[in-house]
């Protein structure tokens, strides 16, 4: 299970991100900055509902929260589009 | 020209929101990454009981050719890179459209359960295969086995086997942070006792009455290990699937014998040789646009996890920025095509700046969305209905915290 890649556009490992976790990265954002997942083509559309399960809790139910660890283009782009004169 | 409203994803909610406003005379323009109109209708094809074949296709078609009579602008093949309030509308060509409305109306996402080997080529998501299959005509595989057991999967399975794939079997997936009760026979048995009215096998629905009648351990328990046959499939809900193995693709598959807790016997393994994995984990909302836009969200696993906070009539907190379908929470095609209509007259009651004449429009609208969910045959999440109460709730609060301050 440890070497299974959880992270696929960036090839990021199960056992990369538990460390990451052990060591004290409490959020998606976090988790992003220090291995990379999330980073890639899909922009985590695949593994942030799966490296959300390994964080120390879940966001918290029943309750209203700004959401974290989303940044624009959230679909991959071509610079050219990016900066338009 | 100027848009009056821009909807974002061409999937029943956005197309029958699109109907709806344009009928009120509203300039609408629809943007969809994929070619086609239709969302995830376009791989829908199963039997309703007692109402007969549901041809998502064909209702796509229906839907797509009224909007377009009504003068809808579609704009396909475009990716929403983001929205800024309020608003303009971001595409992957150097284009900005602005409106004073914008629809999201971007579905939902597959979760995905990993297990090992799960990135060799062959492996992928259910509704991936749907696509391959019902949409582009291509099999996915000769001999596939299906990991993972909930409505979706049952139905692409029959699907598939329409299509002329063999599908071995549906097991479970192994115990991980990530499969959570979808890899508990225990679970399996409760949820289908609630779908047993849909069971076409005798066997099954005796499964189902069994998990009624008796406690879902026990019944778990007297489950074969060789599974009961749907459609010649056979279901092993006491079987799963911990590796999958192969050089350049997949080859096979190990199975491993499970507990009634599902927790896996490891001396008790076997291999099934397939050339194709279809993993179903299940649908979470797609609100990637919501979360830049700035909008406040909640999370309600009754509704399919994190999503916008909204209105019983389908506004966020944000002015001018609506949701409706799947991104409120994961239900089938029709609550979605209700949802868009309803969302189309909240958004025309803004435009006109007379919320009061639209009110029993609304009011009317809401109670159909209520009705199409009650009536649904298909529900993908059984306390859904305690989700919406909650959303309610959360929304009503948050009113109230704000005009407090
Ligand atoms: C694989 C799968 C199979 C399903 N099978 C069934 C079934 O058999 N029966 C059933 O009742 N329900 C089924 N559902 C549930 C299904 O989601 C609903 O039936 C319904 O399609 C939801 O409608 P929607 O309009 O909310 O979203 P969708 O139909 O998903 O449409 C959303 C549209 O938005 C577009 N989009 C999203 N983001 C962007 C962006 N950034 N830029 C541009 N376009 C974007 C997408 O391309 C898509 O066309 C299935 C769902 C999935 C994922």
């Amino acid at each position: 299970m440890d070497e299974m890649i959880i992270c696929r556009c960036e090839e990021i490992p199960l056992k990369t991100i538990r460390k990451t976790v052990q060591e004290g990265a409490c959020t998606i954002r976090e988790v992003k900055l220090q291995t990379r997942a999330g980073m890639g083509i899909c922009q985590g559309r695949t593994c942030r509902p799966l490296v959300e399960k390994l964080l120390p809790s879940e966001k918290e139910q029943a309750a209203v929260y700004q959401i974290s660890g989303y940044r624009l283009p959230v679909r991959p782009l071509l610079l050219q589009d990016f900066f338009k004169e | 020209m100027q848009n009056d409203l821009i909807i974002i994803g061409a999937g029943p909610a956005g197309l029958s929101a699109a109907i709806q406003a344009a009928s009120y005379g509203a300039k609408v323009t629809v943007v969809d990454e994929t070619p086609y109109p239709g969302g995830k209708l376009l791989g829908q094809l199963y039997e309703e009981p007692k109402k007969g074949m549901w041809i998502g296709g064909e209702i796509a078609k229906k839907l797509y050719s009224q909007a377009v009579d009504l003068g809808v602008t579609f704009l396909f093949e475009r990716e929403v890179w983001s929205i800024f309030p309020t608003w303009k509308v971001s595409l992957n060509n150097h284009q900005d459209l602005r409106a004073p409305n914008v629809l999201l109306a971007t579905g939902a996402a597959e979760r995905p359960i990993p297990i090992p080997g799960w990135t060799i080529p062959g492996v992928m998501a259910v509704g991936a295969a749907q696509v391959l299959c019902n949409l582009q005509r291509v099999r996915p595989g000769k001999r596939v086995l299906i990991v993972g057991v909930d409505i979706l999967s049952l139905t692409i399975a029959r699907e598939l086997q329409w299509a002329g794939v063999d599908v071995v079997g549906m097991v479970l997936p192994p115990p991980s942070p990530f499969s959570g009760q979808k890899a508990d026979p225990r679970f399996h048995l409760a949820a289908l006792s609630n779908m047993s009215h849909l069971a076409p096998s005798p066997i099954l629905r005796m499964a189902g009455n069994l998990a009624k009648a008796v406690p879902v351990n026990q019944a778990a328990r007297f489950y074969p290990r060789k599974g009961v046959k749907i459609w010649d499939i056979p279901l092993m809900l006491r079987k799963a699937a911990i590796e999958i193995q192969g050089r350049d693709e997949v080859e096979r598959v190990i199975l491993a014998d499970v507990t009634v807790e599902g927790e896996i016997l490891n001396h008790q393994t076997q291999s099934i040789e397939v050339d194709c994995v279809c993993i179903s984990g299940g649908l979470y909302p797609l609100a990637e646009l919501a979360a830049l836009a700035g909008c406040p969200f909640v999370n309600l696993p009754e509704l399919g996890g994190q999503i916008p906070l909204h209105s019983a009539q389908l506004e966020t907190l944000l002015p001018g920025l609506y949701v409706a379908g799947n991104i409120t929470g994961i239900e089938g095609a029709k609550v979605a095509m209700a949802q868009g209509e309803l969302a189309a007259l909240s958004i025309i009651g803004r435009l006109q700046n007379n919320l009061e004449k639209m009110a029993p429009l609304i009011e009317e609208a809401m109670q159909k969305v209520k009705r199409v969910r009650e009536e649904a045959s298909i529900s993908f999440h059984p306390e859904i209905v305690l989700g919406r109460r909650k959303m309610q709730a959360l929304w009503e609060e948050t009113l109230t915290s704000q005009s407090a301050q």
